[in-house]
């Protein structure tokens, strides 16, 4: 929101208060400023035009003007003509620098001297308006431009959501005011000035339909007005507010909204069908044309304001054209209304239309505001356009606000805030900020929150209303006391485990990613990884419209996305969880969410290379399995989507399967643009974490081994595992461990056959084996396989 | 018969004349060798003669063995010695070549920020919890004081699946669900962890980003508390020179709110371009716990009360790295990741 500085001095005596000062006492009272701008006029001097003439040698339309600086008169051109004689002028002499930059010179255009520069509005960075000169509507030749224009500063400001008393001027005065220690110099509810006859509530008849969502309508008559151009000042507050001016009446609505963040609407009443004024839900099918000239459909949840026939402002959002004030209304009814806050934020929501008036009322406004502003603009109207406001106003209350009482406990205040505030200052502090203190017997504190303060409502309210003005600067940090003699134990986070897996995934060459977990859901449905998806509602674009299932589409993408820019190695992967809806419930229960650990690495070009890649990555599940302190998994030929049919394995850790590991399914990667292949793996992480123990320390062998390789030739089928198996039931205790290290096909072997060499290794812990040991328990490995897997052997 | 002397004369000069510790050897082996060494020949006809004699040749031919054995080891240090002067020489690499790829990967510049933040934390006594991101509109929004239709709720645009079912806006929900399982304070935990809101992809935020959120639940806890334990986990991350500064702010879920701001880290509060000319750096919201979010935790706040505070991951790790855009952490450049 942005705040005029000078207007705020309306309301508070700012002398030796800087614009920045003010500024920096605002944000730390919680209406934090985020940008200040200044505009100084003290170089602008005021003149009066006593003479304009044409150029008559300038090709661009140009005059030149005499013009009265007081003490002289100085001849200086200008290129707009309304300045005319009698005018009075903001004048820049040459040397100075005006607000928007511009450095003024001392000319001489085609043979005519310009001592000087006439300003625009813009150029003083008082408005847009550049077109022409701004006219002054008082002042005196010769003195300073601020006798008539203070100087400007204007500040944007966040508002928070609980403080719509602060979207207007005199809110953030009362908060500068607080933080100052001044005085306010206005009452927050002004006097109401309406005398003129008849009553205004025989003017009009205001019903409101629907109490919940409008607690008080205020239709204000006021008679006899004389809509024209508004004061000078009016639009220059408005304008650098950021609002257009248009009519004294509408700017006046506007005005006071700025002022007291009550939205105001004025009809012209003489256009309100019936003399009525029906606050009720839009009929199907109606439709209004809108103040911004928009024609816009409602619907039965909007609320809207009705005369005897037809809707005529959309409540809290937007007036209606047809009843809005011109310059040939005579008659005003002012609406001051409070609306529900939630209801004008779907209504402007729906419409894509965010006003100052909707910005306000979906913060939800005190009713009393309403009486408020209605009552100021009221006599503004009267005093600047002219109009006889009416006695006796209609104002339809059907849910009177009711006044809240805070029982505090005074010590509250320091036992929360952790340092000293004195009693004294407390209670200061509360009646700074309008609020009333009464101190019961008991030492508690009675306190009644001032009207436009729906915030308050709690103790710790007012716990932060003192804090925030006594400043939480002057709390000292502390840390906090163990007062307790029961502590839960500190346990390893789940986080700080994993990385015993990313240290060996950083050791193999893997580098960690964190990718969206929202992603394509035509993706997912094409990878038919898709069945278990939940798909967002309200998704920003289709690219990120699904809870992905599967960690493995993204890391391929990030392979695509780094080989498009120049990578030719990449090896990735990501720890994250996936996203499972319950089959058949998507809609009420919460999906499983696996933590998972998806791998992805280049597999080179050949099958021989993705082969190779193949037992690579099992290495590394192996290693990381390992250090995560669990068992070592097992492994099953398997089918998986997104697998290479001949290559994927179903990983298992006793009777749980973790999940797959395999060559990517070349149709995967065709999709995804990568040539070559990818090995991946997508792996569950808890169940390795709850296998997890601790690691115990084996006696070191003290006898030597004995070590023996056998090439076991089988049919290709017969898988080195299976072999493996045989060799470790056959190996009686001595054999210490067997490990496949080559596989050979060719000459040596028959056609359809295979050799596998294992390299075995013999030990006791009791005594130095003989070789004839050894070859007894060979002899028994090898008969096993020749029964089990009609093994041959190579020498 | 061969005289020991002359044998040790003949040793010692072929010693003096040898020039590599390979020849030592040889000579070595030639006379002291246990089976033919010219030393043990001699002993070796010793049985037949009188014993008398064999005192005698049998001391002569132990010395000659020690003298040998002595010039042995004497030139010996010679040559190792002269050896070893000579390897700058003899043995210099250019040592300005670079070593191989170490063909390490890297863990997430986001994974090391978050750790740092974990251990800063845990060495206060916090301890890390964990919950989903797809969650009840309960739990992440009216457990925290949030009902439907709340103003506040414009800053928390949501993804919803269903009207019940949506990703986290925050971990806030973790704090709920903490307080609920804990049940009885002391609890002091941290919740990092992914969130999401409805913003689309900019420079300074993403509709998916990352928290740590931190709650302290006990008796007697002070905004002051709250300061300290912001200052010890910002100076700790920061620097000692980093200062910290809490304003009035509003959340729903706190009373008194604040955000908290940490001094530039170039211009030290001056101002200074990368601050906008604040001084201060915006980095996350806090304040002490609504007396009605600790009941709908399950926690009486007549009895307890406490502090919270959250931030964003990616700000704290752009802040302490100079990153500039947040997308950056999760487009998965390698040339990005590869530099932390």
């Amino acid at each position: 929101m942005k705040i005029s500085y000078e207007w705020l001095g309306d309301f508070v005596d700012l002398n030796g208060v800087t614009p920045k000062e003010a500024a920096d006492v605002l944000t730390r009272l919680g209406v934090e400023v985020e940008s200040l701008t200044a505009v100084d006029l003290s170089e602008i001097i005021v003149g009066r035009v006593i003479e304009q003439v044409k150029h008559p040698k300038s090709r661009t339309p140009l005059w030149i003007h005499q013009v009265d600086l007081g003490d002289r008169t100085e001849q200086i051109i200008a290129g707009a003509p309304n300045a005319v004689p009698g005018s009075l002028v903001p004048v820049a002499l040459p040397g100075t620098t005006v607000p928007n930059g511009k450095l003024v010179k001392d000319l001489n255009i085609a043979g005519f001297s310009a001592k000087g520069m006439l300003c625009s509005a813009e150029e003083l960075m008082l408005g847009e308006d550049h077109s022409g000169i701004l006219i002054l509507d008082a002042g005196k030749p010769g003195d300073p431009l601020t006798t008539v224009i203070p100087n400007q500063a204007v500040m944007d400001a966040e508002v928070t959501s609980n403080r719509p008393d602060c979207m207007g001027h005199m809110g953030v005065a009362r908060e500068l005011a607080a933080g100052l220690d001044r005085p306010m110099k206005v009452d927050f509810m002004p006097a109401f000035t309406g005398k003129a006859d008849p009553p205004g509530r025989d003017l009009i008849d205001v019903s409101i339909d629907d109490p919940d969502l409008c607690s008080r309508y205020i239709g204000g008559a006021i008679t006899g007005v004389k809509a024209g151009p508004s004061p000078k000042w009016i639009q220059r507050r408005l304008r650098a507010c950021g609002v257009r001016p248009i009519n004294n009446i509408v700017d006046i609505t506007n005005y006071v909204l700025l002022e007291y963040a009550q939205p105001l609407h004025a009809f012209d009443l003489a256009k309100l069908s019936g003399g009525q004024v029906h606050v009720r839900r839009a009929r199907a099918g109606e439709k209004l044309l809108c103040l911004d000239g928009i024609e816009r459909e409602l619907t039965p949840d909007m609320l809207v304001i009705a005369d005897a026939d037809k809707p005529v402002a959309i409540a809290g959002v937007i007036g209606g054209e047809e009843t809005a004030v011109t310059e040939a209304t005579t008659e005003v009814l002012l609406e001051s209304a409070t609306f529900n806050g939630p209801s004008v934020r779907q209504t402007a929501r729906a419409f894509g239309l965010r006003t100052e008036a909707s910005a306000r009322f979906e913060k939800g406004l005190p009713a009393e505001l309403a009486l408020a502003g209605a009552r100021r603009a009221a006599a503004l109207i009267a005093e600047l356009a002219g109009g006889a406001v009416h006695r006796e106003w209609a104002d339809v209350y059907p849910q009177p606000q009711e006044p809240v009482r805070i029982r505090l406990k005074p010590w509250l205040v320091d036992e929360v805030l952790g340092v000293h505030v004195p009693l004294d200052d407390s209670e200061a502090i509360l009646v700074r900020l309008g609020f009333h203190v009464r101190v019961l017997g008991d030492g508690e504190w009675d306190v009644l929150p001032p009207v436009f303060r729906l915030d308050v409502t709690i103790p710790e309210d007012l716990v932060e209303e003192v804090g925030r003005v006594y400043g939480y600067d002057r709390v000292p940090p502390t840390l906090p006391g163990r007062r307790h003699d029961k502590w839960t134990p500190a346990v390893p986070n789940q986080g700080r485990r994993l990385d015993a897996a990313r240290q060996v995934l950083t050791g193999a060459g893997f580098t960690e990613t964190w990718n969206p977990a929202l992603v394509s859901g035509r993706l997912l449905e094409q990878l038919r990884v898709g069945a278990r998806a939940l798909r967002v509602s309200n998704a920003l674009s289709d690219d990120m419209d699904t809870l992905r299932t599967s960690l493995l589409p993204s890391l391929v993408n990030v392979v695509a996305l780094n080989r498009d820019r120049g990578r030719t190695e990449v090896k990735v992967y990501e720890i994250a969880a996936a996203f499972l809806a319950h089959v058949g419930d998507k809609t009420t229960q919460q999906p499983e969410e696996p933590l998972r650990l998806g791998v992805v690495a280049d597999a080179g070009t050949t099958a021989e290379s993705g082969r190779k890649a193949f037992y690579a990555m099992k290495s590394v599940l192996d290693g990381c399995v390992r250090e995560l302190g669990a068992p070592p998994g097992t492994y099953q030929r398997a089918a998986a989507e997104m697998f290479h049919p001949g290559r994927c394995a179903a990983v298992f850790l006793d009777a749980r399967q973790l999940g797959y590991l395999g060559e990517l399914h070349p149709s995967v990667l065709t999709g995804a643009n990568v040539e070559g292949r990818l090995v991946a793996m997508e792996i569950d992480l808890e169940p390795v974490l709850d296998a997890a123990g601790v690691k115990r320390a084996q006696t070191l062998p003290r006898f030597p081994a004995i070590e023996r390789d056998l090439a076991v030739v089988v049919e290709e089928h017969v898988a080195a595992g299976a072999l493996l198996a045989t060799i470790k039931e056959a190996g009686s205790d001595i054999l210490d461990s067997a490990l496949p290290f080559d596989e050979y096909r060719g000459a040596q072997v028959p056609e359809g056959h295979k050799s596998v060499a294992f390299a075995l290794t013999f030990r006791s812990p009791e005594r130095t084996l003989t070789d004839a040991e050894v070859d007894e328990v060979m002899a028994e490995i090898k008969l096993a396989l020749q029964k089990k897997h009609s093994a041959g052997f190579r020498t | 018969m061969i005289n020991p002397q002359e044998l040790t004369q003949a040793a010692l000069a072929a010693i003096a004349q040898a020039h590599t510790e390979d020849e030592l050897a040889a000579i070595e082996v030639d006379y002291l060798g246990r089976k033919n060494g010219r030393v043990s020949n001699l002993l070796s006809g010793i049985g037949k003669l009188p014993s008398a004699e064999r005192a005698v040749l049998g001391q002569a031919a132990n010395e000659a063995k020690r003298a040998i054995e002595a010039a042995l080891a004497g030139r010996r240090r010679e040559l190792t010695d002269a050896r070893l002067a000579d390897l700058a020489e003899t043995e210099a690499i250019d040592i300005t070549f670079p070593g191989p790829a170490l063909g390490r990967g890297r863990i997430h510049v986001l994974t090391q920020v978050q750790r740092q933040i974990e251990s800063v934390l845990e060495s206060l006594g916090y301890k890390v919890e964990l919950g989903p991101e797809v969650e009840t509109e309960w739990y992440n929004f009216e457990a925290l004081n949030i009902p439907p239709g709340h103003p506040a709720r414009e800053s928390w645009d949501s993804f919803y699946f269903t009207p019940d079912l949506l990703l986290r806006a925050h971990t806030s929900p973790v704090q709920i669900r903490a307080m609920q399982r804990i049940k009885e304070p002391p609890i002091y935990i941290i919740t990092p962890g992914r969130c999401y809101r409805r913003d689309p992809p900019e420079a300074t935020r993403l509709p998916y980003f990352s928290q740590v959120e931190g709650l302290a639940v006990d008796k007697a806890l002070t905004v002051g508390d709250m300061k300290g334990t912001l200052l010890y986990m910002i100076q700790s991350l920061y620097g000692e020179d980093r200062r910290v500064r809490v304003r009035p702010s509003y959340f729903p879920f706190t009373e008194p709110s604040f955000e908290f701001d940490v001094s530039c880290g170039i211009c030290a509060g001056a101002g200074c371009k990368s601050c906008r000319y604040k001084g201060w750096l915006e980095v996350g919201g806090c304040g002490m716990v609504h007396p009605q979010v600790l009941r709908n935790g399950g926690i009486d706040p007549e009895k307890w009360n406490g502090y919270a505070w959250g931030f964003g991951i990616e700000r704290m790790a752009m802040l302490k790295h100079d990153v500039e855009d947040i997308r950056l952490f999760y487009e998965s450049d390698l040339r990005f990741l590869e530099q932390f």
